[in-house]
């Protein structure tokens, strides 16, 4: 196990540095118009070169590049260019919002997949149509779509939820509850539907595997061999796509963060992008990538543990 | 089946404790009356004097700092923070203020003479995105301890508008450079950032700042700025009751009129398109006055202001709008949709089958392609429309690579329409072209009373007949309000109203 780990480990690292150079050099060739959308229309020449030299701007790509690692390892992420506030500062008042929407969406995708699912694959018939009926609207529509009918349902026909986000400092549950439930309902829609085909196709497939009838012909209850046996080894595809999802969310939402303007990494992501702020830019891609080989690894875990067979020496 | 009907209800509990929750918090974000929320469009990013800007930017400033000077809804300049202002040389380069006394900034510093010069100093080492608004500035003195003299390396018509906007808004030396700043501001303005009810790039919440030396400005007990850069997310919070005043886009406005709230329309940009390349040096047909005169006359200007701005808007061939001396009415209409004429202009000059050229367009305006290229298509012009991302949209227009662009331009004073689009330093003449008989006149309105309006309105009748630009109208901005709630009062060549202009109802 531990090889394993150290393994992914290993090469979490490796993709973390790929992705982060590979974004700085992508970024680089947009940051010549940084400096006239920090000064505006009415820049002179000198005004920009002074800027670019205030920004390191002026130095070469390598060294660009040499500088911000060596910075990033000793902790320091830098910060803003336009308003000095620290990228780690920025984060971390932001990533709360962000992770809060996609959790719970996704510990609720869980949930109602492997129920609908299972009930779909086990049943059959109308409640297997109306699942399949139901994965495809869900999956053809786009979450920020989703959102904003359930806007114009549940804001602006019925004055139920605030339109957006009313979390402030200090704001307790009810402002998160009321701010997060329609953007969380809106991934959960969109994410459902993928989901609860897979385990729906994996719970068929391990159905008509010969186990399983060795299991029925030895008289086992039917919940047993539902729950301890096929669930489990339908496991890995279902968690797979689950983890797929995690990720298509961290993009799906910053879609959403802008129609409920919420005040998460999304948001953050699309302004720092939209004015150049490198700095910024780099610490969203570092924290989104960090985050994506963390959950791999952890489905990877989970998987190990729920079927034995896929434990990698 | 027992466990299912357990899960269900489990379900249905959830859901209606998510749902009522939803309630309580959206009944509690209703606010106490007294508190103005507004939907801003742009986020501040930073709260440093140095970096204060126009339109949205401006106004998001005025809660916490105040100007030299105020400008009145239509125009008129008045006294603020400095109580009187004039030139005391002929040639208009030397302007001495007197500086009000015993105001006082929020972290208890004293407004006087050098706090004054230490802003306009500040300004102009900041190097901010108006820092051309002080460039013209040799020295700044201080003659008394609540007077002092600005003197000019030339004169600048444009300095008493300028001091109304982001050069004459004054910060506490105290604060004046310090890194903080950049999150809270420090000024003498009629309200004060609460910075623990405040989040960068989602709310700023001011509350009104007892004893504030002008308390007819002061007409809210708080304000909350709220970002909301998406519009849907604008017209929902407004219909909601979330926000009591933003601005939304054309498309948007019969959705919060049905809803009852009203929508404040004025004309503060133009739009249309930049002949940038005068000279020829991209295009070489566009050096040919004759084919921008044909450009000019081969829009159908109303079916523009119909199908992209929704009818806000009024049609016009010049640049210079209501705010300015320069404004003609006759103007208007001095180029009539006539594309059998334009390709005569064009066979004239020697391009009887058209050419082709190559425009930038922001991403978020392509929409409008249609009403571009349609028209010259008409007339034999084929125009390659590069779609670039709006926050490289300005600097790709200033690239000189294009030889015309399509845009919207705000629309402000003389002086300051002719620092933005006809001097050959500014980035909207990016091929640097000049004229001497422009020059000449320019030189005219450099000296001028700003009052004067004949060499302004010569200026634009020639710059039109030139056709440097071939507009389509002035753009209406289209402002909402909670009508029970907030009296707006439309600024004059300004996006947003001032923070002064939003007036409580009842």
């Amino acid at each position: 196990m531990l090889p394993f780990l150290i393994r992914r480990l290993a090469s979490g690292a490796v993709v973390l540095v790929a992705v982060c150079c590979l974004a700085f050099l992508l970024l680089f060739f947009s940051t010549d118009d940084v400096a006239v959308n920090i000064l505006g229309e009415q820049a002179t020449p000198e005004q920009i070169a002074a800027k670019n030299a205030e920004l390191g701007l002026d130095q070469p790509l390598l060294q660009r590049l040499a500088d911000w690692w060596v910075a990033v390892l000793s902790g320091d992420f830098g910060s803003s260019w336009f308003n000095n506030e620290t990228v780690v500062g920025a984060l971390a008042a932001r990533l709360p919002v962000t992770l809060t929407v996609v959790a719970v969406a996704i510990l609720a995708i869980g949930v109602l997949a492997t129920t609908l699912g299972m009930t779909a694959a086990v049943r059959r018939g109308w409640a297997d149509r109306a699942v399949q009926t139901g994965a495809a609207i869900g999956d053809a529509l786009p979450s920020f779509m989703i959102g904003l009918i359930l806007v114009s349902i549940f804001v602006v026909a019925l004055p139920w939820f605030p339109a957006v986000s009313v979390i402030a400092p200090g704001s307790g549950v009810s402002a998160w509850v009321a701010s997060l439930t329609l953007p969380m309902i809106a991934l959960l829609i969109n994410g459902v539907a993928a989901s609860a085909q897979q385990v729906r196709g994996a719970v068929l497939t391990q159905l008509s595997r010969d186990h399983v009838r060795t299991l029925r012909s030895r008289g086992l209850p039917e919940r047993e061999i539902l729950f301890r046996h096929v669930l489990r080894s339908a496991a890995p595809a279902g968690l797979t796509v689950l983890s797929l999802q995690f990720i298509g969310m961290l993009s799906a939402v910053v879609v959403l963060e802008q129609v409920f303007a919420l005040p998460g990494v999304g948001t953050l992501a699309v302004q720092a992008t939209t004015t150049g702020d490198l700095p910024l830019v780099m610490g969203v891609v570092a924290y989104t990538t960090v985050i994506v080989v963390v959950v791999n690894l952890l489905v990877d875990l989970a998987n190990g543990w729920l079927n034995p067979k896929v434990r990698v020496a | 089946m027992k466990s299912g009907r357990r899960i269900l209800s489990a379900v249905l509990a959830v859901a209606g404790l998510l749902m009522a929750s939803g309630c309580a918090a959206a009944g509690a974000s209703t606010a106490p009356p007294g508190v103005l929320n507004i939907g801003i469009v742009q986020d501040v990013i930073t709260w440093d004097v140095g970096q204060g800007h126009n339109g949205h930017r401006l106004v998001a400033f005025q809660p916490a700092y105040d100007t030299l000077i105020r400008r009145e809804p239509d125009g008129t300049l008045v006294p603020m923070l400095a109580t009187a202002w004039d030139y005391t040389d002929a040639g208009r380069t030397t302007m001495e203020l007197e500086i009000r006394d015993g105001v006082t900034f929020s972290d208890g510093a004293a407004l006087d003479a050098e706090a004054v010069k230490a802003n306009m100093e500040h300004f102009r080492t900041a190097n901010g995105p108006q820092a051309v608004q002080l460039a013209d500035v040799a020295e700044v003195r201080v003659t008394g301890p609540q007077r002092l003299e600005v003197e000019l390396e030339r004169p600048n018509p444009a300095l008493e508008f300028y001091l109304s906007q982001a050069a004459g808004m004054m910060a506490s030396p105290e604060a004046l450079g310090k890194p903080e700043t950049d999150r809270t501001p420090v000024g003498s303005g009629p309200y004060v950032m609460d910075p623990a009810r405040s989040v960068a790039g989602d709310r700023y919440v001011f509350r009104a700042r007892p004893d504030y030396w002008s308390p007819d400005l002061q007409q809210w007990d708080e304000i909350v700025l709220k970002v909301l850069s998406d519009s849907t997310a604008r017209v929902n919070a407004l219909i909601s009751g979330q926000i009591d005043a933003t601005q939304l886009i054309p498309r948007n406005t019969a959705q919060a009129e049905n809803a009852g709230r009203e929508i404040v329309n004025w004309d503060a940009n133009w739009a249309g398109l930049l002949l940038l390349d005068r000279d020829g040096a991209v295009a070489p047909e566009l050096a040919d006055v004759r084919v921008r005169q044909a450009i000019n006359m081969a829009f159908d200007r109303q079916v523009a202001v119909d199908g992209v701005l929704n009818g806000y808007g009024t049609p016009t061939s010049q640049v210079f709008g209501e705010a300015s001396t320069a404004y003609d009415p006759a103007l208007d209409d001095y180029y009539p949709y006539d594309p059998q004429r334009a390709r005569e202009l064009l066979a004239e000059a020697g391009y009887p089958d058209g050419f082709t050229m190559t425009l930038p367009l922001p991403a978020s305006m392509n929409e409008n392609i249609p009403f571009i290229a349609q028209p010259l298509a008409d007339i034999g012009i084929t125009a390659r429309i590069t779609t670039v991302p709006p926050q490289n949209s300005q600097a790709e227009l200033g690239s000189a690579r294009y030889p015309a662009a399509y845009f919207q331009i705000f629309q402000g004073p003389t002086w300051v329409a002719v620092e933005q689009l006809l001097v050959p330093e500014t980035l909207y003449n990016p091929f640097r072209s000049e004229d001497p008989e422009l020059t000449a006149i320019l030189d005219r309105i450099r000296t001028a009373d700003p009052d004067d309006v004949e060499a302004p309105r010569e200026m634009a009748r020639y710059v039109t007949e030139q056709a440097w630009f071939a507009p389509w109208a002035r753009m209406g901005v289209t402002n909402a309000v909670d009508p029970d709630k907030v009296r707006m009062e439309p600024q004059i060549g300004q996006a947003v109203p001032s923070i002064y202009n939003y007036h409580p109802v009842g």
